[in-house]
């Protein structure tokens, strides 16, 4: 998630959802991730994949470290983030037309396979019962629909924009 | 001229391939050892005896019994084995077989076994010796790819899920995996860790995956091309509704 730059109203943003054909590996997420950081003008960002866990958790080898190949800390604009899913799905808000057509275009160079691209409202607009539940009546609106309902809004990452970036 | 059962209709390759299967016309395509076998399966040490769950039916005083006289004992039972499973995964990515198939292939052609079919996995119930010749039959041939179909006793999620880049199906607790040409396990199929890397065999391309599913998908061979297979399932429908399957209504009335 990055600082805005400048005061943008809501109905002027757009949301864009990247739907790769393949999971990405932790080499190709980083890389992806890391251009579209490098981008600028970026709201927010969400990662949607299959989970992977620590631990088995049932059956016989419950309790066993799993330690799976895709796995890996991403370093995403000199910051390091540990994500618990594999990169199946991404949803960006971005403040301008232009950051989202420089998006697609990274998606194009940097996936080696073909990918669904869509623009739309993606993101939660109004707070639920659970979001006043999990984060009271005065919550960011940056934080709404940013997590699962049951998931803690512990999992929202912050990345710093540099300034420097900010040239889309 | 002897009787050939036709166990599937349909004229595309889809339907070729499930009659093949299901009536055990395979191809051998990769050797996987007793050892490497046991070890993945993880119900009893490699190179161990089988347990037993009671003795050898010879020692035992059965009580006479005609159908018993009649038939023959599978290997597992005459020696008194532990009831034990295989479970597979098939990636709906054009996976050489579905759970509905090896269920089929199951009962069709072993004796004493229990198949149980839910809509990514199957299941086979047996004695542990038979289980085994099965589990190998179906690894070592065209039924599997190791990419593609996978054993995995718990957390059977993948079929559905995208392949991972290296075409590989996803699994969350990453017993199977891509080691340089070659797909190998490192976990046993409740992803306990092995002292060994088991290797599977070369995955297939998708264009020979292509050829050898037994998945109507709509970008390799659509269900609604199969107007043979299409007109079949109508008509079994159809009796179902009209006859509740009784044969020779139909013609009575």
């Amino acid at each position: 998630m990055q600082n805005p730059t400048k005061e943008i109203s809501e109905s002027e943003m757009i949301q864009i959802q990247i739907v790769p054909q393949r999971i990405l590996n932790p080499e190709t997420s980083e890389k992806l991730l890391t251009e579209i950081y490098n981008c600028g003008n970026i709201r927010r960002v969400l990662i949607q994949g299959s989970r992977i866990p620590a631990v088995v958790g049932y059956g016989p080898g419950k309790g066993q470290k799993v330690q799976h190949h895709l796995k890996k800390t991403l370093n995403i604009g000199g910051q390091e983030v540990e994500i618990n899913v594999t990169l199946s799905k991404l949803y960006v808000e971005v403040y301008n037309k232009e950051t989202a057509d420089k998006i697609k275009e990274k998606c194009e160079n940097v996936l080696p396979f073909p990918f669904e691209y869509y623009e739309g409202v993606f993101f939660k607009k109004h707070s639920t019962v659970v979001d006043y539940a999990k984060m009271g009546p005065d919550a960011d609106d940056l934080l709404i629909g940013m997590s699962d309902p049951k998931a803690s809004v512990d999992n929202i990452k912050f990345i710093e924009q540099k300034k420097s970036d900010n040239n889309c | 001229m002897a009787y050939k059962p036709q166990y599937y209709p349909g004229t595309t390759s889809v339907a070729e391939n499930r009659r093949k299967q299901m009536g055990h016309n395979l191809e051998k395509l990769r050797e996987i050892s007793d050892e490497d076998l046991t070890a993945i399966l993880g119900h009893r040490a490699p190179g161990s005896d089988y347990p037993s769950t009671h003795p050898p039916l010879a020692e035992m005083e059965e009580p006479a019994c005609p159908v018993r006289e009649l038939v023959e004992p599978t290997p597992g039972a005459k020696a008194g084995d532990r009831i034990r499973y295989v479970q597979f995964v098939d990636s709906m990515y054009n996976s050489p077989s579905v759970p509905y198939v090896r269920s089929y292939y199951a009962a069709i052609n072993f004796r004493g076994v229990d198949p149980g079919t839910l809509s990514g996995r199957q299941i086979v119930e047996a004695r542990e010796r038979d289980m085994e010749l099965i589990a190998k039959d179906q690894l070592e041939t065209s039924m599997s790819c190791p990419s593609r179909s996978h054993i995995r006793g718990a957390t059977v999620h993948g079929h559905s899920i995208r392949l991972q880049e290296d075409g590989v199906m996803f699994d969350m607790l990453d017993r199977t995996k891509k080691d340089g040409d070659v797909i190998i396990m490192d976990k046993n199929q409740v992803a306990i860790p092995l002292d060994r890397k088991v290797s599977l065999g070369k995955p297939m391309s998708d264009e020979e995956l292509e050829k050898r599913t037994t998945i109507y998908r709509v970008d390799n061979v659509p269900y609604r091309t199969d107007s043979e297979t299409i007109e079949w399932v109508h008509r079994v429908f159809q009796q179902r509704t009209q006859y509740g399957f009784k044969p020779g209504v139909e013609k009575s009335q």
